[in-house]
């Protein structure tokens, strides 16, 4: 039986179980992926989202055999880059981060908006960040620092 | 802007936002490197019955079914009262009430286990109207003045009747805790909480053993609202019983539909209001409140007494009377969510004074400003607003920022499109800290500063940063005092084995009181400070001695050493064709002293008031015929996103408590508390007040359409 | 793979389909949720025959696994499609959803399904037997019944090239993003030499399966916008009697008071 291949954080892994199986759970339980956070199982939260090929996707909602052959990126791997250091400072002049459970989303969604929009209106952002629930914040400070990360970029996306 | 005011990097922000912070579900083994047991709570299934048997499968070699035959101490969890049991007694009173536990190491086999057990049920009626409850855990009464003189006396009496629904905390991290049987022979307990002297205290008395016999530690913890008050002592109790006798490390972390049905939520509402109108004043307020406090009591008294402290609400009144009842029915018992009471009586309050307004053909702005406290009045329980009410200047300051009067003039007028305008206003406060005698005879909080050889400070307290930062504003008092950068003064998670017990994370409490006792204990380690010495100070609560005392059987005295308060506008644009309302402009001012960072507190305030918002508007929970939540997925249970309340704003109203660290207040439950009745008013004048009298909450888009077919539009 | 297939054609996939007992996924978003047990899937996202967006004399044609996200992005997909499809959910709940899971999934609050009713689309249906088009009416046959063989697949949507330029179109959830629809309605309107030639409406979200019914619509074909105007009472008065709703998160009385009073406007903003 094949194992189902595909590139998490940018390195080949195979993945023995089935391809019914939850991309959530096997992140988090086989791969140590533990910044991606489960909320609902239901799409409904954006807590546990990712970027498969560059596309922000909630992981809950991912069967394995879905992700054969694509590329996966959770925080692990994003937090590695350049516009990660940007966001999270950017994040960290607002103090945008409250409780943190919906940050791993929220950063990832962010850089969705980002790479498809450098330079994004507020209510973009707000569209772009609208599949990540946060019960702290109210959003304010989080549609802000996105807002801030982007105009000091410097073209980074 | 005060110094101590300016924002810092939050010390938790690199680990949270790096993925890199550990909460409950994320140990991959426990602290000695034993596997983690998961387990499944075995929830009833019917409102009420008596439970005549529970029939479990054979289990597989290394997992075990726990129920209250396995408690070793008493099967009671220690909140307010004790009647909560660990797991069901002969009786199950509420659906979803944990039966037993099954445990073990792979969660498929024990989700399989768990659906194999059949309990045998004699059903019994359940009582799930709060109307028709029997049954009163607490009734409360207490007054001043003659209220039925003033009754008799008056030009008008007015009566109505308000409610209002479930809110759910929504915490974006489920409830979920951990026990692990150390060597030593001690229960370790952690998780998502709040409050781990209250778990350790709960475990204590479930386990049979001594204060030394546990140990709690906060974990980092994804939201609480107050959810995770009273919810993790149960669920302490419980692993940790399952971890007896497993004698192996237990986890049970509830999924979202569990979390949703089964764990505290906010008290359902009925108030009833008597108001007499004298020469177009309020003399007098009779308030009769009534909060479904669900199957046990948990934290319903605490919860009650706040809400009729505050039910005459801001205003001056001379003759008061209040009743409160939480009363039992069989239902998810409720309990603390931000606010505490307090959202369910100001709606009522305020919402009374705008009917009543409009009755007397006066505005109902003018008509709250001419009643408001001041400073020196008389509070509801006799005590004294001992320090200044900035209500009038908060009201005039959203007033400059969002025209609130001159938009609430213009919407006046009749409207007869499809999409029509209206803005309320509300005026609230949150007392702070416990009420009554709480901090001085219950609570009794200890802090403690310990230096370090190398100059290092770690403070030693009890109070668990679940988002609203004190892991940095504790730190930034400290240094403060201690002239350190920093870096240099630190705060963890709680582990009760470590830290005196400085309270719970609860009633807005920790910044005001812990707070201050954290400022004066780095003012007694700069006295005695010897370098390159390790040192220890301690700091122990007493009470202001301008306090009047608080007598709870009277109700009388000070309630609370001073207040936050809050003024809301909120306006909003109804569609009339679907009852969908946007709101335009959401303006909080709030006062809660000093901020000790300006961008916590002003998170902390977007936050709430995003919250009440909710509450408002969305966030409708219920449960069917047969006592079951309804709303039990997050496609049910709808909070705000993005995109719901785009023009949201925080402003800051500063009244300085001299008592407080820099003179800052308690702040975190306050803005949640005047979004409802500042809402509701809105939605009331953009279909037409006095024609459309809204009288409850959530008030949703399909109220809205109900409302407007009434009328025949 | 184990409980899994991932073909890389469209004919494997048919055959796969034919021999095995699978359940067809694209996006996973709806199935997921329901997470069955014990079953095993058949991956549809990748096929190339799936994701093509075409066009042809007479349709945009969308194929099965073409995610929402990717409609938005294309210019062949007219306006009211892709202004329903932009109220899904949120982007990552659109980058995966696909309008063959949508049709597939066979719940009356699918927003595509609301715009192909109105739009009377076709489906084009594949398995190793052939191929047939349906009407979007007859594939559905009633609350998560379809008209859809054990060996078929959905292939394509085709989505009318004309006739969808005049529309009407509301959504109401329960909050303005992550909202499943209450009420969802989409009316189309076209005249000819002063004469209507087409006034659809659909109302999703508010029964078994999207409702339209053609026969009130007859009233007001070949009429003029002042003959229209006459029947207008008649007609709201036969939408009354046909709208059997029933209730779900919301009341049925609500949402029969939204559908009459979207329906009002949908009138409104064309003359009647």
């Amino acid at each position: 039986m094949d194992a189902i291949k595909f590139i998490l954080n940018g390195g080949e892994v195979a993945y023995e179980g089935a391809a019914t199986d939850r991309l959530l759970d096997v992140l988090r339980d086989c791969f140590g992926c533990k910044s991606v956070k489960c909320g609902c199982k239901e799409g409904e939260c954006g807590a546990c989202s990712v970027l498969i090929d560059g596309r922000l996707i909630n992981s809950c909602c991912v069967a394995m055999g879905a992700v054969e052959g694509a590329s996966v990126l959770t925080l692990e791997g994003y937090r590695e880059t350049e516009r990660f250091a940007a966001l999270s400072k950017a994040f960290s002049e607002l103090s945008a981060v409250q409780c943190g459970f919906c940050i791993p989303g929220m950063v990832l969604a962010a850089e969705s908006v980002l790479a498809k929009n450098p330079h994004p209106s507020e209510a973009e952002i707000r569209e772009g960040l609208s599949g990540n629930l946060c019960r702290c914040t109210g959003y304010n400070a989080i549609v802000n620092a996105v807002n801030n990360a982007a105009k000091e970029a410097n073209g980074l996306w | 802007m005060d110094k101590i005011s300016q924002s810092v990097v939050k010390k938790d922000h690199a680990p949270k936002i790096e993925g890199r912070s550990v909460y409950v579900g994320d140990y991959v083994t426990a602290r000695d490197g034993r596997p983690i047991l998961t387990g499944k709570l075995l929830h009833a299934k019917v409102a009420r019955a008596r439970v005549l048997s529970v029939q479990v499968p054979e289990l597989p070699a290394g997992y075990f079914y726990v129920d209250a035959k396995d408690v070793p101490g008493d099967n009671n969890v220690n909140i307010v009262l004790d009647d909560t049991p660990v797991y069901c007694r002969e009786t199950v009173e509420y659906i979803g009430e944990p039966i037993g536990m099954v445990v073990g190491p792979d969660e498929k086999e024990v989700q399989r286990i768990l659906s194999g057990i059949k309990v045998n049920y004699e059903e019994l009626e359940p009582i799930l109207d709060l109307r028709a409850a029997e049954e009163a855990f607490f009734d409360y009464e207490f007054g001043h003045g003659d209220v039925e003189q003033a009754f008799r006396e008056a030009d008008k009496v007015y009566e109505e009747e308000f409610e209002t629904g479930y809110q759910d905390q929504t915490y974006l991290e489920t409830q979920g805790m951990m026990a692990e049987p150390e060597a030593d022979g001690r229960m370790f307990v952690h998780g998502s909480s709040q409050c781990a002297y209250y778990i350790h205290g709960a475990v204590m008395r479930v386990l049979g053993c001594g204060p030394t016999g546990v140990h709690v530690l906060q974990d980092v913890t994804g939201g609480g609202f107050g959810g995770k008050e009273a919810f993790p002592s149960i669920l302490g109790a419980q692993v940790a019983v399952a971890a007896c006798k497993a004698k192996a490390p237990v986890r049970c972390v509830f999924d979202r539909r569990e979390d949703l049905e089964y764990t505290s939520k906010r008290h359902p509402s009925l108030c009833r209001y008597k108001m007499a109108v004298k020469d177009g004043r309020v003399i007098a307020v009779d308030c009769d409140v009534i909060f479904n406090a669900g199957a046990y009591s948990t934290l319903s008294a605490v919860v009650l007494q706040r809400g009729i402290i505050a039910a005459p609400g801001v205003y001056n009144i001379p003759n008061v009377h209040v009743r409160g009842r939480a009363v039992k029915t069989n239902t998810t018992p409720c309990g603390a969510y931000r606010g505490f009471g307090g959202p369910q009586t100001f709606f009522a309050m305020e919402r009374m004074m705008d009917h009543v307004a409009q009755d007397l053909g006066v505005d109902e702005i003018a008509f709250k400003e001419a009643h408001l406290v001041k400073q020196g009045d008389m509070t509801s329980t006799q005590g004294r607003y001992h320090f200044p009410v900035p209500l009038q200047a908060m009201i005039d300051e959203v007033d400059a920022k969002c025209q609130l009067k001159r938009k609430h003039e213009e919407y006046k007028k009749r409207q007869t499109g499809r999409f029509r305008r209206g803005i309320g206003m509300s005026a609230y406060f949150h007392g702070a800290g416990f009420t009554g005698s709480g901090e001085r005879d219950l609570i009794k909080a200890v802090a403690k500063l310990r230096k370090y050889a190398d100059g290092t400070v770690e403070i030693l307290a009890s109070n668990g940063d679940i988002g609203q930062g004190v892991r940095t504003t504790f730190p930034k008092i400290v240094a403060n005092e201690l002239n350190l950068p920093l870096d240099k003064v630190y705060y963890d998670h709680p582990d009760t084995a470590r830290v005196p017990d400085s309270g719970p994370t609860v009633a807005s409490r920790s910044l005001m009181v812990v707070g201050e006792l954290l400022r004066r204990a780095a003012i007694k380690l700069r006295t005695v400070w010897v370098e390159g010495q390790e040192q220890e100070v301690e700091e122990r609560f007493q009470e202001p001695d301008f306090m009047i005392p608080f007598y709870l059987d009277k109700f009388q005295g000070d309630a609370y050493p001073t207040y936050a308060w809050g003024v809301d506008a909120i306006e909003v644009e109804v569609d009339t064709f679907t009852g969908v309302t946007r709101v335009l402009n959401a303006v909080g001012n709030f006062d809660v002293g000093t901020p000790i960072d300006y961008n916590i507190v002003v998170g902390q305030m977007e936050g709430g008031f995003l919250q009440g918002i909710g509450y408002a508007s969305i966030e409708k929970m219920d449960y069917d015929a047969k006592g079951r939540i309804r709303n039990n997925s997050f496609s049910d249970y709808l909070i705000p996103t993005t995109k719901d309340v785009p023009n949201l704003t925080a402003m800051l109203h500063v009244e300085k408590y001299p008592y407080g660290p820099y003179g800052a207040k308690g702040a975190g439950e306050l803005p949640l508390v005047g979004a409802t009745a500042a809402y509701v008013a809105a939605v009331e004048q953009a279909l037409g007040a006095g024609k459309h009298p809204l009288r409850h909450a959530p008030f949703t888009a399909e109220d809205t359409v109900k409302e407007l077919t009434k009328e025949g539009n | 793979m184990v409980n899994g297939f991932v073909p890389k054609t469209l004919q494997e996939a048919l055959e796969l389909r034919a021999t095995r007992d699978l359940v067809p996924y694209a996006g996973g978003t709806d199935l997921m949720v329901e997470n069955r047990e014990n079953v095993s899937y058949l991956f549809l996202g990748k096929l190339p025959e799936l994701r093509q967006i075409t066009v042809d004399g007479e349709y945009v044609r969308i194929g099965a696994a073409v995610t929402f996200t990717e409609a938005l992005a294309s210019d062949l997909v007219p306006p009211l499609m892709k202004e329903a499809v932009s109220r899904i959910a949120a982007p990552a709940i659109r980058n995966a959803g696909t309008f063959g899971g949508n049709l597939g999934n066979g719940s009356a609050k699918a927003d595509s399904v609301l715009i192909e009713f109105v739009a009377d689309a076709k489906l084009r249906l594949v398995s190793v037997r052939g191929e047939r088009l349906v009407d979007v009416d007859k594939f559905y046959l009633g609350r998560k019944k379809l008209d859809l063989a054990s060996d078929e697949l959905i292939a394509e949507v085709l989505l009318p090239k004309r006739g969808l330029e005049n529309y009407y179109y509301e959504k109401v959830g329960g909050r303005n993003a992550l909202a499943i629809s209450r009420v969802s309605f989409a009316g189309v309107f076209a005249e000819q030499d002063g004469k209507i030639t087409n006034i659809a409406a659909a109302f999703g979200a508010v029964a078994d399966t999207v409702l339209r019914w053609k026969e009130v619509e007859q009233m007001l074909i070949g009429k003029t916008l002042a003959e229209a105007r006459a029947l207008k009472a008649d007609y709201l008065k036969a939408y009354e009697a046909h709208m059997t709703l029933t209730r779900g998160r919301v009341s049925a009385e609500y949402r029969k008071a939204v559908c009459m009073n979207l329906l009002g406007e949908f009138l409104a903003k064309f003359g009647i």
